[in-house]
């Protein structure tokens, strides 16, 4: 049973006051969305979380061992950030070639794709997909390296109803697991998640 | 560590970085001394010396946005640095493929076209030693500058102002015979710096 | 923000202005009234010689400055002051005028003095890749938009950069002894006398009010630029 929480977190960015006293805590098999408006830090706030941004107030505690001392952490999370890791100028092929390769993992990509409806398109140039399709693709990273933590930036940004319930769905399963989910969104959801909390 | 290598030289060779382009520039800019200068044998060795330097440096510098801005741009360089931990692996790896990809085809076509240039076998065994030596140190530099200036898009000539000064050392010594452990103890000096410099930057637009 | 100058120093700043202005005023006339009359015209060089009353100053400033920058920019990564940033970047652009000012005069100098408008020797060179260094510190910031990591970008490349100086000159040195071993001697400079020394300590002397009371003027526009900058975020 994992835990991962935070005592008081702020940050400022330059001038700014970006997190104020932000206080969380969350265990396996929960979800947690960061709603916000726009700016309000959610991305800061996911960044701290990955260990990019080390200059910060407070703490955040993964099993009650700073993260930034503990030397696994990083191993224990997926960060699927709002960019879209693709290379424009290549095929969805090749893309996922390069991915396999720095992931050290070679995925079954037509059974996942084929969730999505994507794999007929998989020798397409990235940037003749719509922004939803390169979403998607995007969340496919989710399918590597077993992890216990998602770190999710906007996840549901750009994609259709059914592409929504797909990511739900997935998100579920890996509740089940016992897998940990912090999302955020400036909209409003579908379905009601186990921890919310606003910035 | 490897992986990070494959992964480089993959996406060059789909990018279309090849060994034609990098080796055809060369020729050209070399082929310019005896337009500019004339042809006569004396004076093209002596040109030859020195200008495959400057084609070198300029090689470097065009290539300077290829190295991190692409995987910083679409965010793979996020999930580069959280794989590796150890940002020294990744920095490293891009040392060696930015040689590859972009020194190394120059290299195996000097000894062809310091034939052209009327050369003998000896000189080109000294300009062919200094240019290694020394390529390595202008990839070095190459390599943080492109990593301190991630932000700075489309200024190609500002990272060209401040990569020349710092190439001036090389240039200096690279263009005379004898002075490759001086050019030994510049590209490990900028061995030292750059690795530091880079992680620096690195870490610092990951944030 | 813990910058430590208090508005009661701005004001003191501002209220200095034109005194600091009208003296320095007041030291280049009586620089130049020196240089150019009081002052004895060479025995070989003539009245050309002149132009060193400005050529030196401007020379040793432009590296002064450079050494301050420097400085202020390893004193602000130690500190993470921004009073440092604030200083730095208040005397790069005099510093840059410093520089072109001491290429263009003693290139003037030059000509009539030895016969060649330039040459490549250490100091030349080392001038003329100050006055880069200068240009890319200038625009690097401008280059990058976050304005924060401009200020540490550009502080690792004035350090860089300076680091970079005598590695240069060393090279070009090197290169010197190598290739023209007569130049060297043609380049140096005369033994300085009395009569023209005050000149020259007038001038250096006017120059150095000349970056104080710029580099004041700068010191404020960037504090008010970065208090705009900082209420618009």
């Amino acid at each position: 049973m994992n835990e991962l929480k935070t005592e008081n977190l702020s940050c400022k960015r330059g001038e700014n006051i970006v997190l104020n006293n932000i206080n969380f805590s969350i265990k396996s098999g929960e979800t947690l969305v960061v709603k916000g408006r726009n700016g309000s830090g959610k991305t800061t706030l996911l960044r701290i979380l990955s260990n990019f941004i080390t200059s910060y107030e407070g703490k955040v505690l993964f099993n009650d061992v700073g993260i930034s001392d503990d030397n696994l952490y990083n191993s224990k999370f997926n960060l699927i950030g709002q960019k879209n890791s693709l290379k424009e100028n290549l095929s969805i092929k090749k893309n996922l070639e390069l991915w396999d390769i720095l992931f050290n993992e070679a995925l079954n990509h037509a059974k996942l794709l084929e969730h999505n409806n994507l794999y007929h398109l998989i020798n397409k140039d990235v940037s003749s997909l719509s922004d939803g399709q390169k979403k998607c693709i995007s969340l496919h990273r989710l399918n590597y390296n077993k992890c216990d933590m998602w770190f999710l930036d906007e996840p549901f940004v750009f994609l259709d109803e059914v592409n929504t319930n797909l990511l739900i769905e997935k998100i579920n399963q890996f509740n089940e697991n016992m897998g940990t989910v912090i999302l955020t969104s400036n909209i409003n959801l579908p379905k009601k998640f186990h921890k919310e909390i606003n910035i | 560590m490897s992986n990070l290598i494959k992964r480089d030289l993959l996406l060059s060779f789909y990018s279309s970085a090849n060994f034609f382009f990098t080796v055809s520039f060369f020729i050209l800019i070399l082929m310019l001394i005896p337009f500019a200068f004339g042809t006569q044998t004396e004076q093209l060795k002596v040109l030859f010396r020195g200008v495959v330097w400057i084609a070198l440096a300029l090689s470097i510098i065009i290539t300077v946005d290829r190295i991190y801005n692409a995987d910083y741009e679409d965010g793979n360089l996020d999930i580069i640095m959280q794989k590796n931990k150890t940002i020294e692996y990744l920095i490293i790896s891009k040392y060696i493929t930015h040689w590859f990809i972009y020194c190394l085809p120059l290299l195996v076509i000097l000894p062809v076209l310091s034939f052209l240039f009327y050369l003998d076998y000896l000189e080109t065994v000294q300009i062919f030693i200094n240019l290694f030596i020394g390529s390595f140190g202008m990839v070095f530099i190459a390599n943080f500058v492109s990593a301190l200036t991630l932000g700075a898009r489309r200024t190609i000539f500002l990272k060209a102002i401040i990569m020349i000064p710092l190439f001036v050392p090389f240039i200096i010594f690279g263009s005379d015979a004898g002075s490759w452990p001086i050019l030994l103890a510049l590209s490990m000096l900028s061995f030292v710096i750059s690795i530091y410099v880079t992680a620096y930057g690195l870490r610092l637009y990951g944030e | 923000m813990y910058i430590k100058i208090k508005n009661n120093h701005i004001e003191f700043i501002k209220s200095a202005n034109p005194y600091l202005i009208f003296a320095t005023i007041f030291a280049f006339v009586i620089g130049l009234y020196y240089s150019l009359f009081q002052s004895p015209p060479d025995y070989i060089q003539g009245d050309s010689m002149r132009i060193m009353y400005i050529h030196v100053p401007s020379a040793w400033f432009a590296l002064m400055t450079y050494s301050i920058l420097a400085g202020s920019c390893v004193l602000w990564f130690i500190t993470r002051n921004p009073l440092f940033n604030v200083v730095a970047r208040s005397i790069a652009q005099v510093g840059m005028v410093f520089t072109l000012m001491s290429l263009i005069t003693g290139s003037i100098w030059g000509k009539p003095t030895w016969g060649v408008w330039w040459v490549w020797d250490a100091r030349l060179t080392s001038m003329l890749i100050l006055f880069f260094l200068y240009i890319a510190y200038i625009f690097l910031w401008q280059a990058i938009s976050n304005k924060e990591l401009a200020s540490k970008i550009s502080a690792a490349l004035a350090i860089i950069g300076f680091i970079n100086i005598p590695i240069i000159k060393f090279s070009v040195d090197w290169w010197n002894t190598l290739h023209q071993p007569a130049s060297i001697s043609k380049l140096s400079t005369p033994s300085i006398d009395t009569s023209m020394l005050i000149p020259l300590f007038i001038m250096t002397i006017a120059c150095f009010l000349f970056l104080v009371t710029v580099s004041l003027i700068r010191f404020r526009l960037v504090l008010i630029e970065n208090k705009m900058l900082r209420t618009s975020n």
